[in-house]
């Protein structure tokens, strides 16, 4: 199963706002603080468990100067990265608790 | 394009590059990023040294807490901490919680737990709460309950901790000193680290909220300080940071938001300028030590609030370089001189007050400062008429 063609969505345990810009991000089992740069964020807001990879890096593409196989690698490499650090899951499994999930 | 990856790090080893740049962000656009949230004054004991009236009068009800939460979430409002009172005396936690994990606060909870179940950790952990910070005075029952005044509250306290932490929440021990229990702190250091949990002490002993001293007989002295200055465990360590999980050991105030840090350069803390207060009734300060009201949330939105009233606007405008007294003292490292604190105890909040003298002379003396005297006791003796010689040497001699 790939990145790109997997429907993710962000993990509902994290706790997470948009500041200035940059979606932070705080995993509360670990304790760590995560945050993603301005482009980072763009692909974060999308995380909505609908979204596929191709429909994200489309979107960039209309929103930055780059080309779709370029979004679409680069989102990718992000989604992996996310994934690893257990900050999005596949959208089926994400159910999390009840009172966590996104609104 | 890059997409840059995401930067590990910060909030678990204290403040870290990233949690300063997000801090001084927050900082420079005065968003308020973290929010200490009292949901009640109730409490099911009776500290010996409490700041708070126990009465209810009129506390804000469920639905306008989630209202307020939809508002500091749309303020930018990220870090939590929900605290009392005795925060699990309110039937509607959970709903708050659930709500406040929805809109994907940091959360982190102040209590005494005594009224935590197997069920309620449970819950806790399954809404993603990410820290719980629990009272104990002592690890010798007869002293702890002396100080909450209910008989078997340790036992009970003590009780409560492995059940969160089975649920893998974070716990960590406050343990503010005082008269009752200052000779208990190395009993509580190894009771935390017998438990494998984090912990603060904390000499701050405040008035109560309305102003009333009372509390202030509880305080020790700085020279009294001096064994808990000197255990090899806490010192250097400074005031609670970013995350209390990640800096296990640490003496200072627990007045604060907890997200102090290099990122505040000039400003004497963060009250006011990325973190607030909000009381049971829905009054906003900017620190719960710092009871200038700024505004009322069953009258006006939080965000008008924050960014229109005059109150936040002069605790914003103090610069530590600009305080008329402290600015120039020699000691003024040793310091932790609290806006509230000069406020409710010198009158003034930019003025000096005693006891941040008292304790950074204290210190200063510990490090080896030969001339440790603060700016204030400086000039208080320049204004003091010298004493004749016979009088002098009578006090000297009296002092003996």
């Amino acid at each position: 199963m790939s990145a790109a063609s997997t429907v993710w969505q962000r993990n509902p345990v994290l706790a997470w706002r948009e500041i200035t810009g940059s979606a932070v991000i705080i995993s509360p089992a670990e304790s760590v603080m995560h945050e993603l740069n301005g482009t980072g964020s763009v692909v974060w807001r999308m995380l909505d468990g609908q979204t596929t990879a191709e429909q994200i890096a489309a979107r960039l593409c209309t929103e930055f100067d780059v080309s779709e196989e370029t979004a679409l690698q680069d989102t990718s490499s992000l989604l992996e990265e996310l994934a690893a650090l257990k900050l999005i899951l596949p959208a089926q499994a994400a159910g999390g608790a009840k009172g966590a999930t996104a609104p | 394009m890059s997409l840059a990856a995401p930067m590990p790090g910060g909030c678990a080893k204290g403040p870290t590059p990233l949690m300063d740049g997000v801090v001084s962000r927050t900082v420079r656009r005065h968003l308020p990023f973290g929010v200490h949230f009292d949901l009640t004054y109730r409490c099911n004991e009776r500290c010996v040294h409490c700041y708070l009236d126990h009465e209810d009068y009129g506390e804000l009800t469920t639905a306008e807490i989630l209202a307020v939460l939809e508002q500091l979430a749309e303020a930018g409002t990220l870090l939590l901490t929900f605290s009392g009172g005795e925060i699990f005396l309110r039937p509607d936690l959970f709903e708050i919680l659930e709500e406040a994990r929805r809109r994907h606060f940091d959360v982190s909870l102040k209590t005494n737990a005594l009224l935590v179940t197997p069920q309620k950790a449970a819950r806790l952990r399954e809404l993603g709460v990410r820290r719980v910070q629990i009272s104990i005075y002592s690890d010798d029952p007869a002293v702890h309950d002396a100080v909450t005044k209910v008989p078997g509250s340790l036992e009970r306290t003590l009780a409560a901790i492995p059940l969160l932490q089975a649920e893998g929440l974070h716990v960590k021990i406050a343990c503010p000193l005082m008269t009752e229990n200052l000779a208990s702190f190395r009993g509580v250091l190894a009771l935390a680290e017998r438990l494998g949990v984090s912990y603060i002490f904390d000499p701050t002993i405040t008035p109560m909220i309305d102003g009333n001293a009372e509390p202030l007989a509880h305080r020790v002295s700085g020279t009294e300080l001096l064994p808990v200055l000197q255990e090899p465990k806490l010192r250097g360590c400074r005031p609670e940071s970013v995350d209390a999980s990640a800096l296990p050991v640490s003496v200072g105030s627990a007045s604060s938001s907890g997200i102090e840090g290099d990122a505040y350069d000039d400003l004497p803390c963060s009250a006011g300028q990325n973190t607030c207060y909000i009381s049971p009734y829905g009054d906003v300060y900017p620190c719960v030590q710092l009871p200038v009201a700024a505004g009322n949330l069953r009258r006006e939105r939080f965000a008008d609030i924050w960014s229109g009233s005059a109150a936040l606007e002069r605790v914003r405008a103090v610069r530590q370089s600009q305080l008329p007294v402290c600015s120039a003292c020699s000691i003024r490292k040793y310091c932790e001189r609290c806006p509230g604190l000069a406020l409710m105890e010198g009158g003034d909040l930019v003025g000096a007050y005693e006891r941040a003298c008292e304790l950074a002379e204290v210190k200063a003396r510990l490090d080896g400062v030969a001339d440790a005297v603060s700016e204030l006791h400086r000039r208080q003796r320049a204004t003091q008429p010298p004493m004749p010689f016979a009088e002098s040497a009578a006090s000297a001699a009296a002092a003996r």
